[in-house]
């Protein structure tokens, strides 16, 4: 008997004999051995029938799986049919159609909404060269930005984790990548405080004594404070009360329960609080979310009020405007600039001295005593509380937005096309995104709010909460692209993704545009659709973080094992 | 729908390239089935498979220029066609790590001829193409590319990502597979001896 090639002992019925093993009679085969190995095949199977008979077996097995393989058992898709080229130029005249209503969208809302604004938050005290600046460096919470150093810091080092990622991913297993991004934001949420020496104190009780300075910012959390001497920077406060009779040189920014300002604060008040009293000095603006706010008569603000409250008394006197939304209004101080109320009631009183205009639109009229001093008459809308949906103009405003988002979606999908097709495919999968959309569109607030806690993590908070609105922003877009995909198939190109969406998203704001009248139907589709294209993002952000397709990618490599060198010599045997 | 031939094939490829609309819809409708057909053997469900032939397709178009006309146009797009189906297979995170441990379990024995002719002889294609989509991810690349597509054991080793040593490996192993889906664990199916 010839030599195997990887002989097998094995036990036969005339006792011990070597066999081929199934590895070596494939590779024969498949004519996958060398000349030496596959002539020492060729020799042991004419004397082996059980080989001989294995080595038919398996060709006859390899030929089963080829005829399985090419059978022509199912015919090609109706929709793969022609190659998918023509959406383009069929969707030139929507577009055209598109872009009028937007821009004329767009123009509408400026000159509506975003001017008038504008102007308003000037003439109180939020000056600024234009909207963004307004926003960004006049914003409504903090002084100046000082921390955009801050932000910038965090962001320099996600920008260097993400390269960091993006480096070594393909060195990276799955979720691995995922959890290093998690621990850069931990470990950015853990920073120590920034060159900028700000004091922190945490525990039950803070106070301030009269005759002490803290020369910096202070943050403080705690149930109550009392600060009766000298900050020579901002006040940050978390917790249930505070009274402020000393003085602070910077801000005052204050997330309590109850808050009362005897003392003086020489730049502006930002406050989410229960109570806001004022009976010292605000030199500059308030601006507040409250259910009950005072300005005392011997309190002073020399820039303007922005409240929105359940009720608002100014007793006191107001450098600039007056800007309210709240449930009653009443003003028996001085304000040197206007007053703009939306509410239920807004009463003057007889000591009151108002020298701008004073708009109210309101449930009530205003009720003004005779004392009163007024530069202008009362300025009274009566507020409308009719159903939006039964106003023609609320149909003109939704295909205005419609256009306005359909505009947004294009700019995106041209912008990042690679990643939109892979979230719309994303979105496809129903199941995961839906699933992953429930713990983005909850989890992510919260963790915001969460990372807010720090000042290192203000910034951070910020921008995680405003990356999460442009999420949901765009999540009607993905619905919509995935509905459109549903109805016109694949796309072909970038171009055919973008008049999917278009077709898809007026779909979807046809359908949903009743259903949102609905109270709770409405809201749980809207929901639905909110979570669905949100968890669609994610789930492709996440895809993103993955391996990527490459050999170094491969989830271990394959152990050696010892096999005969390759040539196309062997074969089966002619029977 | 048989593939086009060598000739009209190259010339299609030729005046495509040049962006000629009708001869990039001739090599559209010549190929577009096979490349289904194939993807439909290589992913899990039949939207996949019309997704993924729509997205080669796209690829394709975009990258014809990168084709090198001295070789075979069909086994060029074969590529194009494995790569993005393994791609989506490993971007869904279907795991080969169990796999990839299990390889080197390879049975080295003589299995029962008769069971292993029984078997064959008693199954149809349509229940190997069945059996086929209970094997895992790479198994079922390993014989699609092999017994569909006719690649080499370097193609394949280059395609899965592992070392053409390990090609009869993985296709040994899958065969294995495919015995188990196809007629429960016995010890035929384990590579087990007479």
């Amino acid at each position: 008997m010839s030599e195997p090639a990887n002989p097998v002992s094995q036990d036969g019925p005339g006792g011990t004999m070597d066999h081929l093993d199934e590895m070596t009679c494939l590779l024969y085969a498949e004519r996958q051995l060398d000349r030496a190995r596959a002539q020492a095949v060729s020799a042991h199977t004419q004397d082996c029938a059980a080989c001989r008979t294995l080595l038919r077996a398996l060709d006859r097995e390899s030929r089963l799986l080829t005829r399985a393989m090419l059978e022509e058992d199912e015919p090609l898709p109706s929709r793969l049919a022609e190659f998918r080229e023509r959406a383009r130029q069929s969707f030139g005249w929507i577009w055209g159609v598109v872009f009028g209503l937007a821009a004329t969208g767009v123009y509408a809302l400026y000159t509506t909404f975003v001017e008038p604004a504008q102007v308003r938050l000037e003439a109180a005290g939020f000056g600024g060269t234009s909207l963004l600046s307004l926003l960004l460096f006049q914003g409504a919470f903090w002084k100046g930005w000082n921390s955009v150093i801050t932000l910038l810091e965090v962001l320099a080092m996600l920008t260097v984790a993400g390269f960091g990622v993006a480096v070594f991913r393909r060195r990276l297993r799955r979720g691995s990548a995922l959890a290093v991004v998690l621990a850069g934001l931990c470990a950015a949420l853990a920073l120590p405080a920034p060159a900028a020496a700000t004091v922190f104190h945490k525990g039950e009780t803070y106070e301030l004594a009269k005759d002490e300075t803290v020369k910096s910012d202070i943050f403080v959390t705690g149930a109550r404070a009392r600060i009766d001497g000298t900050v020579d920077g901002d006040l940050f406060f978390f917790g249930q009360s505070i009274d402020i009779s000393g003085h602070i040189k910077g801000d005052a920014i204050i997330f309590a329960q109850s808050v009362r300002v005897n003392g003086q604060i020489d730049g502006n008040i930002r406050s989410f609080s229960n109570n806001l009293t004022i009976t010292g000095t605000v030199v500059k603006n308030v601006l507040t979310v409250n259910e009950v706010v005072n300005l005392d008569s011997a309190g002073k603000v020399g820039g303007s009020f922005t409240a929105f409250a359940q009720s608002i008394g100014i007793d006191g006197r107001l450098g600039r405007d007056l800007l309210t939304m709240a449930g009653e209004t009443i003003i028996s101080g001085t304000i040197e600039g206007e007053v703009r109320a939306v509410g239920r009631n807004m009463s003057i009183g007889s000591s009151a001295q108002i020298a701008g205009p004073i708009h109210y639109e309101g449930d009530n009229p205003a009720s003004v005593a005779s004392g009163a001093k007024l530069a202008t008459p009362v300025e009274y809308t009566k507020r409308e509380r009719r159903s939006e949906y039964r106003q023609g103009h609320y149909y003109v405003w939704r295909v205005i937005w419609t256009a306005a988002f359909v505009l947004f979606g294009l700019v995106l999908f041209l912008l990042l096309p690679k990643f939109a097709a892979e979230t719309v495919s994303a979105g496809e999968r129903f199941g995961a995104p839906v699933g992953l959309g429930v713990l983005v569109f909850f989890g992510v607030p919260i963790a915001a709010v969460i990372a807010c806690v720090t000042v290192v993590g203000i910034p951070l908070g910020v921008l995680t909460l405003g990356l999460w609105l442009l999420a949901l922003f765009c999540a009607e877009i993905v619905v919509g692209t995935v509905v459109g995909n549903w109805i016109l198939g694949k796309p072909a190109d970038t171009w055919g993704l973008i008049g999917r969406m278009a077709a898809g998203f007026v779909i979807v704001r046809i359908v949903y545009t009743p259903l949102a009248n609905l109270h709770v139907i409405g809201a749980l589709v809207g929901l639905g659709i909110w979570m669905w294209g949100i968890g669609s993002i994610a789930l492709a952000l996440y895809n993103r973080l993955q391996p990527t397709a490459s050999q170094a990618a491969m989830p271990g490599p394959l152990p050696p094992v010892s096999l005969p060198p390759h040539t196309t010599v062997g074969g089966i045997q002619p029977a | 729908m048989s593939e086009p031939g060598v000739t009209e094939t190259t010339e299609a490829v030729a005046r495509a390239r040049a962006g000629d609309a009708d001869a990039w819809g001739e090599l559209y409708r010549g190929f577009a089935p096979a490349i289904f057909r194939f993807c439909r053997r290589a992913l899990p469900t039949r939207e996949d498979a019309e997704d993924a032939t729509m997205d080669i397709f796209i690829k394709l178009q975009k990258n014809l220029s990168q084709y090198d006309e001295t070789r075979s146009f069909s086994a060029w797009l074969y590529r194009v066609a494995a790569n993005h189906c393994w791609d989506i297979l490993r971007r869904r995170k279907i795991r080969q790590d169990k796999e990839t441990e299990d390889v080197e379990n390879v049975p080295l024995e003589h299995p029962d001829p008769s069971q292993l002719d029984k078997l064959i002889e008693e199954k149809t294609s349509e229940e190997v193409r069945q059996a086929l989509h209970k094997l895992g991810a790479r198994a079922r690349m390993a014989l699609v590319l092999r017994y569909y597509s006719d690649m080499s054991y370097d193609e394949i080793a280059d395609e899965l990502g592992v070392r053409r040593a390990f090609v009869g490996v993985v296709l040994l192993r899958a065969r294995h597979e495919l015995r188990q889906a196809l007629e429960g664990k016995s010890a035929l199916a384990a590579g087990g001896t007479s």
